[in-house]
């Protein structure tokens, strides 16, 4: 970690010297013990704030889109980042010359009021990241597939075990705790569009109040918006204020994509190939 | 004419059984031309189904759905035409995709199958149209009417649709 620490600081600090970038993002220290924000910086005077410890819970894929504007960015890249970027580049929202990747290979990141290892990360597929200019330290192994899988879709399997009735009291719980505060759909490096469907007043769409039914329609859209394309950042639920288990409303699209179309990982390159968006004459068929 | 009659009677009296309300969305090419055969050949089917025409299965958005299951529909039926027939030639091979895994999630949330169904009805298909329109009518007719929001519901009167404003033309509310 502290090796790691010292040569983001150091290749910081070059890159910026050198102006081959105008600015870095990487992670600071909060204002709390264990606490990480995101770090911006333009002088490699900074470079010194950088820190990189087992706090550093803040996916910074989503923060590139609006920085990219100033010059090229250089950014610390972990798996969920890495995909991110794919995942932006492959949508057209970045190219891949705007951004210079610091690859950081990562064990897992703890929450810090619980100090035990973050959600998102025990169901991370990919601790190093699959794109990048250069790797800072030594490559970790990957938890092997089929015991990721049993931990990932765990929960997917719990909830499609229940009765119906179950089902929907468990999600309108779900639903009626969520504030549409919108911040899953901030922290999204998939959601990217400029007008959100939820902002557009004269469609709609979405209603302004915070009822079952807004809700329900928010994150049921939501999920099927960025569905076909999420990278399992995790980030939705662990931006949450109201701690809503998101995760579970994407990953049911994933592995419903996955066993019918068999549409794979995403942001494992920057193509652009979603599973919504393609068809084969041979699809399953169902609708007769 | 004396079907809906009937049923505002019934409403108003409260006492007769539940007459669901189903949007079907029918596609301009095929399905809309199997409602028309249908007309044509004096076939006789629930008149609970409303028919909303759309160019192509395809344009159905997973959003019309859900906003009509949230204002007062209790049932919602999509139809397009076969795989292979589309007008636009690949519309409804992505209908397909995206509401197959659309249905799933709904039911994943737990909304009762019945409610969402999508079939597929060629121009030529009258019988297959009444038959599907039939039978949804009847599966919803048991299920009761949808309650989106059992909260909401008790608040409100059904029949204000208060969840969802219009905005005037011409200025923000």
């Amino acid at each position: 970690m502290t090796a790691i620490q010292e040569s983001i600081q150091k290749r910081a600090a070059e890159l910026l010297e050198s102006g081959e970038v105008t600015q870095v993002i990487a992670w600071t220290n909060g204002r709390f013990t264990n606490q990480t924000s995101p770090l911006f910086i333009q002088n490699a005077a900074d470079a010194g704030k950088i820190v990189f410890n087992e706090y550093c819970v803040n996916t910074l894929a989503k923060y590139v889109l609006n920085e990219k504007i100033a010059g090229k960015v250089g950014v610390c890249v972990r798996g969920c980042e890495a995909r991110g970027i794919n995942r932006m580049i492959a949508d057209n929202q970045l190219k891949r010359e705007e951004v210079y990747l610091l690859g950081i290979p990562c064990e897992g990141m703890k929450d810090r009021e619980t100090g035990e290892a973050l959600d998102k990360c025990l169901t991370c597929t990919h601790k190093n990241p699959v794109v990048y200019d250069e790797l800072l330290g030594a490559e970790v192994t990957d938890t092997v597939s089929e015991e990721i899988d049993k931990v990932r879709f765990a929960q997917i399997e719990a909830i499609e075990g229940m009765s119906r009735e179950e089902r929907l009291e468990y999600f309108n719980n779900v639903f009626n705790s969520c504030i549409r505060c919108y911040a899953c759909r901030e922290v999204c490096p998939v959601c990217t569009c400029r007008e959100c469907f939820v902002d557009q007043l004269r469609a709609g769409w979405q209603g302004k109040q915070n009822n079952l039914n807004e809700n329900r329609f928010y994150n049921l859209i939501r999920v099927f918006h960025i569905g076909d394309r999420c990278v399992e950042c995790g980030e939705c639920a662990r931006a949450c204020p109201m701690g809503l288990p998101l995760m579970e409303l994407n990953r049911k699209w994933i592995r419903d994509l996955d066993e019918l179309f068999a549409a794979g990982e995403e942001g494992l390159s920057d193509e652009l190939d979603n599973t919504l968006g393609r068809y084969k004459t041979d699809d399953i068929e169902e609708f007769m | 004419m004396s079907v809906v009659n009937d049923t505002q009677a019934a409403a108003s009296t409260g006492t007769e059984t539940f007459e669901p309300k189903i949007l079907a969305f029918a596609c301009h090419w095929c399905t809309y031309s199997g409602a028309d055969l249908a007309g044509l050949n004096r076939m006789s089917y629930p008149a609970n189904v409303r028919v909303l025409r759309v160019p192509c299965s395809g344009r159905v958005n997973p959003q019309y759905i859900l906003t009509a299951l949230n204002k007062g529909v209790d049932g919602v039926l999509v139809c397009g035409c076969h795989p292979g027939d589309c007008h636009y030639v690949s519309g409804n091979y992505y209908a397909k995709r995206r509401l197959m895994a659309f249905r799933r999630m709904l039911q994943y949330t737990g909304l009762e199958p019945e409610r969402f169904q999508v079939r597929w009805i060629s121009g030529s298909e009258a019988g297959k149209f009444r038959d599907t329109v039939t039978s949804v009518v009847e599966q919803v007719r048991e299920l009761g009417p949808y309650k989106p929001d059992p909260a909401l519901a008790a608040l409100i009167d059904s029949s204000v649709d208060a969840s969802n404003p219009v905005l005037p033309e011409g200025g923000e509310a």
